[in-house]
């Protein structure tokens, strides 16, 4: 058993792991005080075998989410004073962080997931039941809470539930995430969806106020799950700790309504355009540089991203918040703004559907343009790829050519025809003298970087058409 | 020549240090004006990676350039 309920004090010895480099004990003890009144006595209540069940469940799932080589769990029922210790959490692990983490989380969970209850007395002699975590999920609790905004006439009843069955996907949990979270777990979002994968930096915090100085070096998926469960228990959130790709793009976006582009990567953008599209989800995409932001929502009936920019421009040429510098408060205010915009959608208000906003935050000009479907657009021509574009081969070239696999180093299997290899991002710093056919996974990366350099002036660049699946590489 | 205003945005805006200018132009189309500033300027964009509006239109780049044209030069933006 990792989970112990028990009415005697606890006692719970550390056991021995060799490979633990970390071993750590957290004691929750009964304090004088909660919400400023004087508290004299405690008294914890459980349902027992269902809160045994839970607490294991959490336990296993600590287990395998940190790695850890042991994790272990006391909580005390009955009547405790001052200074007694009401919980026992130990976890051990390789290094000292995880099992710091692990401790953490399990605590949260305990709150959030096992029922048990506690009573407290007060120095008035009144005594109340509270949960021993946060807000209790009871109906009417929801009630209040929205009460403020289920006023609007345009919110009311449907409009609430609307928000409640909602499911919105965020994509990039950074600067513009932080701005668009609160709002939207604080409505009532019924699901959220976070896809990320990098740890909290210290140089992320002046924009980022998701996270708090001791998240550093922790993921920000998790951080960021971990804020929305604290502003709203009763909120379903998802974590995927990676970030979005050709390979993954489908199944990550499929389960949601809602798609948010909170990402600092131009292919990221166009990529997610490319399958929101496809998928027929809305989605609002947002970008900040220095003092300004563009916001646009693309419906699945409206012009998209690449109506706007028909050419998906290299990450490196339009600056970047690490290159150009950015305001805090900007990515801040844009991803408020995206709330908003997916919060009107689902109320079935005005949004930004056929519209660019260029807003400046320095002057407080907002300037929003009509965007229109482009004939230029690959994806809403309706033209294929590969008729529209002659640099899309269907077969290898009879002519002499140089063939260049462009994934990143570690991408396999190889390819099995003499190649070179080049990454996409250093094949931008190359100039291409003789004819070059590159190659990627499934002939997208290659096609963007093709038609890059076509733009740039290089006439002897080709895209092999669907990549490692074409079958002159077989 | 005509004069026409130019108005800056995001990494164009940062490049060229200003966000708003009115130029003297000889070019006949908005494309060509626009090649002019990225050479003069080294911009560092290709005109086809640039959107340009008239007004609150986004205009094609065949679109004849005209005295008191008011052309607003929109990159992509990355940053988030």
């Amino acid at each position: 058993m990792s989970f112990i309920l028990s009415f005697e004090p606890l006692a719970l010895e550390p056991r021995e792991h060799a490979e633990a480099g970390g071993f750590v004990s957290f004691e929750g003890k009964v304090r004088n005080h909660a919400q400023g009144r004087s508290v004299i006595l405690l008294e914890y209540e459980a349902y027992p075998e269902m809160a045994t069940a839970q607490g294991n469940e959490l336990v296993e799932e600590a287990m395998e989410r940190f790695g850890l080589l042991d994790a272990r769990v006391a909580h005390r029922l009955g009547t405790l004073n001052i200074g007694d210790t009401a919980v026992v959490v130990q976890a051990a692990a390789a290094h000292r962080r995880e099992a710091f983490e692990a401790c953490e989380w399990i605590m949260d969970q305990i709150k959030w997931r096992v029922p048990i209850w506690k009573r407290e007395t007060y120095a008035d002699g009144v005594s109340e039941w509270v949960h021993a975590g946060s807000a209790p999920a009871e109906p009417h609790s929801d009630q209040i809470r929205f009460e403020r905004q289920m006023r609007l006439p345009q919110v009311g009843d449907v409009g609430q539930t609307n928000l409640q069955n909602a499911r919105v996907l965020l994509v990039g949990v950074g600067g513009l995430a932080a701005g668009s979270l609160p709002p939207l777990v604080g409505a009532g979002i019924g699901a959220i969806g976070l896809v990320d994968a990098d740890l909290v930096e210290l140089s992320n915090l002046h924009r980022q106020t998701l996270f708090a100085s001791s998240d550093a070096g922790r993921q920000k998926v998790e951080r960021a799950a971990a804020f929305a469960k604290r502003l709203r228990p009763a909120i379903e959130v998802e974590t995927h700790f990676e970030a979005l790709s050709e390979t993954n793009a489908t199944r990550l976006v499929d389960s949601f309504d809602w798609v948010l582009d909170g990402t600092d990567s131009l292919d990221t953008k166009f990529l997610l355009n490319e399958v929101c599209r496809k998928l027929g989800k809305p989605l609002v995409t947002a970008s900040v540089h220095q003092f300004e932001g563009q916001i646009m929502t693309i419906l699945p009936d409206g012009p998209c991203l690449q109506c706007l920019f028909p050419e998906v421009p290299p990450d490196h040429c339009v600056g970047t918040c690490a290159t150009s510098g950015v305001l805090g408060v900007v990515p801040g205010i844009l991803g408020a703004m995206q709330a908003n915009e997916v919060i009107k959608g689902i109320l079935g208000l005005p949004t930004l559907d056929r519209q660019l906003a260029l807003v400046d935050l320095l002057t407080l000009d907002v300037t929003r343009l009509e965007r229109i479907f482009n004939p230029k657009c690959p994806i809403c021509s309706g033209s294929e790829r590969s008729s529209a574009l002659e640099w899309d081969l269907q077969h290898l070239p009879t002519f002499d050519f140089d063939l260049i696999d462009i994934r990143e180093i570690d991408e396999q299997p190889n390819l099995k025809r003499p190649h070179q290899r080049i990454p996409m991002t250093s094949c931008y710093e190359q100039t291409f003298v003789r004819p070059t056919v590159f190659v990627c996974a499934t002939g997208r990366r290659s096609f963007r970087l093709a038609a890059n350099l076509r733009a740039a002036g290089n006439r002897h660049v080709f895209s092999l058409l669907d990549g490692l699946c074409n079958p002159a590489l077989k | 020549m005509v004069r026409v205003n130019i108005r800056y945005f995001a990494v164009l805006r940062e490049r060229r240090g200003l966000s708003e200018e009115q130029i003297e132009t000889s070019a006949a189309t908005i494309g060509e004006c626009v090649n002019q500033l990225v050479v003069e300027h080294r911009l560092g964009l290709p005109v086809s990676l640039i959107r340009v509006a008239i007004g609150t239109d986004f205009a094609d780049e065949s679109t004849p350039v005209q005295e008191g044209m008011q052309l607003l030069l929109i990159p992509p933006v990355a940053g988030g």
